[in-house]
């Protein structure tokens, strides 16, 4: 192979790309044409042979595509989230020789995630995809996880120990035909994506931009940071946000200070020290008026002075406008105290601890759905209180229960004033029938209770929300306690620490003093456990929003004082998945009776 | 004349190109990248929850007079789920193409998370066909399955890959480690139905 002439490369890059071509051909035709095995192995052969002599750097030369940048980088996204081609095409590719896989399945991002700075799971190390690291040698560190097994964490598939830096050609080369420069094969977990050239330089210019520059608000320095507070919050509220924040900002300025001495006196620090401390700063957002002002009140906040993450927040309005507002600017808002998160299956950028009230109306959907006395739906009457809490109570049921393919349930919405007046709850009763109530309200007197119990037909139940009646839930008479069931969507086993051990190790239980807590203080301590131990401890010099995000989903499981677990996995955003329906037990300080699981199927 | 030359010495390349790689390539698929060996298994009497929101007894599933398929995922997951998902397509795939459809059985480790309706849409995003069951459950019940199949790990992000054949014949599992090529996971499967 040393010794072609030019004639030889000619003829090979004619061959190169007469591959490509029938390859691009193949994709383009799709499903209809099936290449045998034949034709599959004197394919794959050849590029396997092609990709030896690109290692010696005779592989034809990709050429930028001839596009705007920013049209390139946003089909080079398409491709790399969404598995889509400039074509609209999926992306083909195969994995293991001859597993065919297609690309709007799972994508690039699915394994490299969405910074491109890779990943551990299920034993596979998935090594970064960014041009910053490509087009750099890589040097894999020694690693006590190379002892197998040492945390029950099987290591099914490492990255290579070592090799050179790419090129353009010879990255276009890996992922065409899984080999690296030094010639070393890719773990079978990679796909083989038989790209054209123009399309490949499209990738690969969209990794050369992946992560190239620090995200807004981080310097090597000092991390800023924000927290948003809305005007319509209480003043022990706020402060009970706002004392663990501020603790945490100064212990990390502390910590700085302390290293910045040991510097002084000549301390020598390792890398990983060097990455572990840097300073933090905390602006308050508020906002104030009406939700239409909060975009520009925000924009303004940012444009004074940009931050790399709000972290919490507190609201008891809707918190829609700073989500989208989060979203848009791609920035990273951090599990916020709010009854209102919004419900999308495709968000980014908001963590929640859940779903608020519209997981309290889910919960109560799929249980009901497992209930053996279930009433035919239209025995099932939902009152709603014409407040936003009852609206999303309400919403979460609605969807839930259609998800389980069944019919819609009669639903009436009624003023707080409506609901005071039982006379008006009686009528509705007397003319739809019902044998379950759903009374998402906190202004309905709950000592009507026992008697609306017994105008309903069996098996006689009202449904209602913990969460929304607050302290009021107490003041439900003994008599209605067996007939009355409700959401509870914190934790009811006994608390004894989480995993990283800064808690108590005596059982914390619940209890009905519970009720219209907020868990402010708590959840937002947690908020900082997972958002600074969790997701910025472990960035090192990758100070890049999207990658806090990337590790933060990445996580194992926790527990938490709040809440029985907190989950996680890529494109998860409510990180506690259950709802507990309980019943009262009798007196002024009744037992909480659990009457289903955490999480209900 | 030298384009003529050229393509004749392509045509020659591509051929010594083929003889030269033969062997390797024969040999490289007679190398197993993959564990196998033949286990028994005592799996728990649960009842589970599959993508259409039935319970589903899993013992009942899991029994009759065809093989059984047993893999275990979770709807967000990456890396291992979407190539061992990939691998029950194409052997829905190949076998639908002689009229047969294999039993195929997915269970969540992330029963938290993975409701019906996210199984459901899963397996919409892979084009399944019918026959392919995606199940969840509480906790303690999926725990208690990946126990019975010698496969608990503590936590989600800790997972393998591995696929599970049940013989109906005598009832005992092929169990199989690692990344199979949709040839050898067919040659597996079709191991199992013959014998």
């Amino acid at each position: 192979m040393h010794v072609l002439d030019c004639d030889s490369i000619c003829c090979l890059n004619n061959l190169y790309g007469a591959v490509n071509l029938v390859l691009t051909w193949r994709h383009t035709i799709g499903a209809k044409f099936i290449m045998n095995r034949i034709q599959f192995s004197i394919l794959l052969l050849v590029t396997l042979l092609l990709s030896s002599f690109s290692t010696f750097g005779y592989a034809a030369e990709l050429l930028p595509v001839d596009l705007p940048k920013a049209e390139i980088i946003r089909l080079g996204e398409r491709m790399y989230r969404d598995g889509i081609l400039p074509s609209g095409a999926p992306l083909t590719a195969f994995i293991r020789g001859d597993v065919e896989v297609d690309s709007s399945a799972f994508s690039c991002s699915s394994c490299h995630m969405r910074a491109g700075l890779g990943s551990v799971e299920g034993g596979v190390v998935t090594p970064p995809t960014t041009g910053n690291k490509l087009y750099q040698p890589y040097l894999r560190p020694s690693s006590l996880d190379d002892i197998p097994d040492r945390t029950g964490r099987y290591v099914y598939a490492k990255t290579v120990s070592e090799r050179p830096a790419y090129t353009r050609d010879s990255l276009a080369t890996a992922l065409r035909f899984g080999t690296d420069p030094a010639g070393q094969v890719f773990n079978d977990v990679m796909p083989r994506y038989p790209l054209s050239d123009s399309d490949m330089s499209i990738l690969i210019a969209y990794l050369e931009e992946l992560s190239s520059g620090y995200s807004p608000g981080a310097t090597l320095e000092v991390f800023a940071f924000a927290t948003i507070i809305t005007d319509d919050v209480s003043p022990a509220d706020r402060a009970a946000l706002l004392q663990p924040l501020q603790t945490f900002i100064n212990g990390v300025n502390e910590q700085m200070d302390m290293y910045d001495k040991f510097i002084y006196f000549n301390y020598t620090p390792t890398i990983d020290m060097k990455n572990a401390f840097r300073r933090a700063t905390l602006d308050i957002w508020e906002l104030k008026g009406a939700l239409e002002t909060w975009p520009r009140q925000l924009a303004d906040y940012a444009a004074k002075k940009p931050v790399f993450a709000v972290l919490g927040g507190i609201s008891n309005r809707d918190w829609q406008p700073i989500h989208n507002f989060c979203e848009a600017q791609r920035l990273p808002c951090l599990f916020p105290i709010t009854d209102y998160p919004v419900i999308s299956e495709s968000s980014w950028y908001s963590y929640y601890f859940n779903k608020g009230f519209y997981q309290e109306g889910e919960a109560v959907a799929r249980y009901l759905n497992r209930d053996s006395d279930l009433p035919a739906s239209s025995r099932i009457l939902q009152i709603v209180q014409d407040s936003p809490a009852g609206k999303t109570l309400a919403s979460g049921f609605n969807t839930s229960w259609s998800q389980l393919e069944h019919p819609d349930v009669t639903s009436l919405s009624f003023s707080a004033q409506q609901l005071r007046d039982t006379t008006n709850l009686y009528r509705v009763i007397k003319q739809y029938k019902p044998a379950i109530i759903l009374l998402w309200s906190d202004d309905s007197p709950t000592s009507e209770l026992p008697e609306l119990l017994t105008s309903l037909a069996a098996p006689a139940r009202i449904f209602v929300s913990s969460s929304y009646l607050g302290a009021k839930t107490l003041s439900i008479p003994d008599a209605a306690r067996a007939g009355v069931f409700m959401t509870y969507p914190y934790r009811l086993t006994p608390f004894t620490g989480t995993k990283e051990g800064a808690d108590s190790k005596v059982p914390i239980l619940a209890s009905a003093k519970d009720f219209g807590k907020r868990r402010i203080t708590t959840r937002t301590i947690t908020m900082l456990m997972q958002s600074a131990l969790q997701g910025l401890r472990r960035l090192q010099d990758n100070l890049y929003r999207d990658y806090m995000l990337d590790v933060m989903s990445m996580q194992m499981d926790q527990v938490s004082l709040d809440y029985e677990r907190l989950s996680f996995g890529p494109g998860q955003r409510y990180i506690s998945k259950g709802c507990y329906i309980i019943q009262l037990g009798k007196g002024s300080e009744p037992a909480l009776i659990p009457r289903s699981d955490w999480v209900v199927h | 004349m030298k384009k003529i030359f050229c393509t004749v010495r392509s045509s020659f390349l591509m051929i010594l190109i083929l003889i030269a790689l033969l062997p390797v390539a024969s040999a490289q698929a007679d190398s197993k990248k993959y564990k196998r060996t033949v286990e028994r298994y005592s799996l728990p009497d649960v009842t589970l929850v599959n993508q259409d929101g039935k319970r589903v007894r899993l013992q009942t599933l899991l029994s009759g007079d065809a093989p059984v398929v047993v893999d275990f995922i979770y709807g967000t997951c990456t890396t291992i789920c979407p190539v061992l998902s990939a691998g029950y397509l194409n052997l829905q795939n190949k076998l639908a193409a002689k009229g047969l459809k294999p039993r195929l059985i997915s269970i969540t480790i992330d029963p938290e998370h993975d409701t019906p309706y996210v199984m459901k849409k899963y397996l919409k995003r892979y084009r399944s066909r019918p026959g392919w069951d995606f199940l969840t459950g509480s906790r303690a019940d999926i725990d208690a399955v990946m126990k019975g199949f010698n496969a608990y790990i503590p936590d989600k992000m800790s997972h393998y890959p591995l696929n599970l054949i049940r013989s109906p014949i005598d009832g005992k599992w092929v169990r199989l480690f690692g990344i199979m090529s949709s040839r050898e996971f067919l040659a597996e499967y079709q191991s199992v139905e013959e014998n």
